[in-house]
């Protein structure tokens, strides 16, 4: 009896469903896996747009700035906005303002997303410390924004069509590298 | 393997792995081809996504993880220096990032619970590493077995099984390395993992898989 072996041994369980990794998967392995990827997919999704943004962030690899971190902080909103949050879920609720924090080293970059006329959006931002900052506003398909930041740090864009979208931040009197956030959507 | 990979042209020869065009397009981009690298983008970002999810990175992170995983291999496109490997360096390179933005993310809950005035009923969630499936994902009680045998796995296991299944069978090397399994011993380990998944599975009933 004492020889009997254990069920749960990985090394007995192995002698029965042994996987070589020279061999070949016997159809369950391989149709157990071929579904669970599609199990991976389905519960987990990769973002639609994830792809595109990627794509649009190589090309303005080329600019050589430095990409600043995001922190995304609509949580704290969804307190004070109950409404605008569970409306949320629909997707179709541009209503709720998002902020979004971006640094680098020393700067500190923050945006507010809210809507403008015609489903586009405007971009309210901060920039601290504040010196002068030439602001682009990068976009596939579309020639540069600039604006440059006033004293206190801020800077806007009034009115801009939804969709793919990364700032890149200059110092005006040319100090320091540029800088870029990751391509968010709008 | 994989549904995503039927739905590829058929550009690559057969027997080229996601490895292999890693390779081919990290060469391509060098010379000034930039084309294969976008089919790259399209054919590897689902890897990279889940590898970072699978660290514990919230859903928002996780997207500026993979880009910044992108805009990091172009940036370093002249200096890989072994192109056959790009595939592990881009794992290798998303899944540290992921660890970085998870201690982040600790620290500024940690930063955010020391202040005075935040109620200690409400803690910051954790991100969700295994994300609840909802009934419309688990329809066939099939794919529910399948589901919650594999959260009966070790941890590891759930994670090396997630990502094997969506890559191609010799780049597991590469999964491997990035999810820090001796080098060497990943089929092994990946067998023990799938035997045992299956040995739940038979436990569950009798299911035709294939």
């Amino acid at each position: 009896m004492g020889l009997t072996p254990e069920p749960n041994k990985d090394e007995e369980v192995v002698g029965d469903l042994s996987f070589d990794p020279k061999g070949m998967l016997d159809a369950d392995d391989g149709a157990v896996l071929t579904r669970l990827a599609q199990l991976v997919d389905a519960v987990d999704p990769v973002p639609s747009d994830l792809v595109e943004r990627s794509l649009f962030a190589i090309t303005l690899a080329g600019l050589e700035a430095d990409l600043m971190e995001a922190a995304y902080l609509d949580a704290p909103l969804a307190g004070v906005r109950g409404a605008a949050a569970a409306a949320r879920a629909d997707d179709t609720a541009p209503a709720e303002a998002k902020t979004i924090t971006f640094t680098h080293d020393s700067l500190t970059v923050m945006i507010s997303l809210s809507p403008s006329t015609g489903g586009r959006v405007r971009i309210d931002g901060w920039a601290a410390p504040a010196a002068g900052l030439d602001v682009e506003l990068h976009r596939p398909g579309a020639d540069v924004v600039t604006v440059a930041s006033d004293e206190d740090g801020r800077f806007s864009f009034d009115s801009v069509e939804r969709g793919r979208a990364s700032l890149v931040v200059r110092r005006t009197d040319g100090g320091g590298g540029a800088v870029s956030t990751p391509v968010i959507e709008l | 393997m994989t549904g995503s990979r039927e739905a590829l042209p058929d550009v690559d020869g057969p027997g080229l792995t996601l490895g292999d065009r890693a390779a081919i397009a990290l060469t391509e981009y060098r010379e000034g081809n930039h084309q294969a690298l976008g089919e790259l983008v399209r054919e590897a970002t689902p890897l990279l996504w889940h590898t970072v999810r699978a660290q514990g990175v919230d859903h928002d992170a996780a997207e500026d993880v993979v880009q910044s995983t992108w805009v990091a291999l172009v940036r370093h496109a002249d200096s890989i220096a072994e192109p056959k490997a790009v595939l592990k360096w881009l794992l290798v390179t998303a899944k540290r990032a992921a660890w970085e933005a998870v201690r982040k993310h600790r620290d500024d809950e940690k930063r955010r619970t020391e202040l005075p005035d935040d109620s200690p009923e409400h803690p910051m969630a954790l991100p969700a590493k295994d994300p609840l499936p909802d009934d419309e994902v688990l329809r066939e009680e099939r794919d529910r077995i399948l589901w919650m045998s594999l959260q009966k796995l070790p941890g590891r296991c759930q994670e090396l099984l997630r990502l094997v299944s969506l890559a191609d069978r010799p780049d597991y090397r590469y999964i491997s390395a990035a999810i820090g399994m001796p080098m060497g011993s990943i089929g092994s380990t990946r067998g023990r993992c799938l035997a045992k998944l299956r040995t739940i599975l038979d436990e569950q009933g009798d299911f035709s898989w294939a």
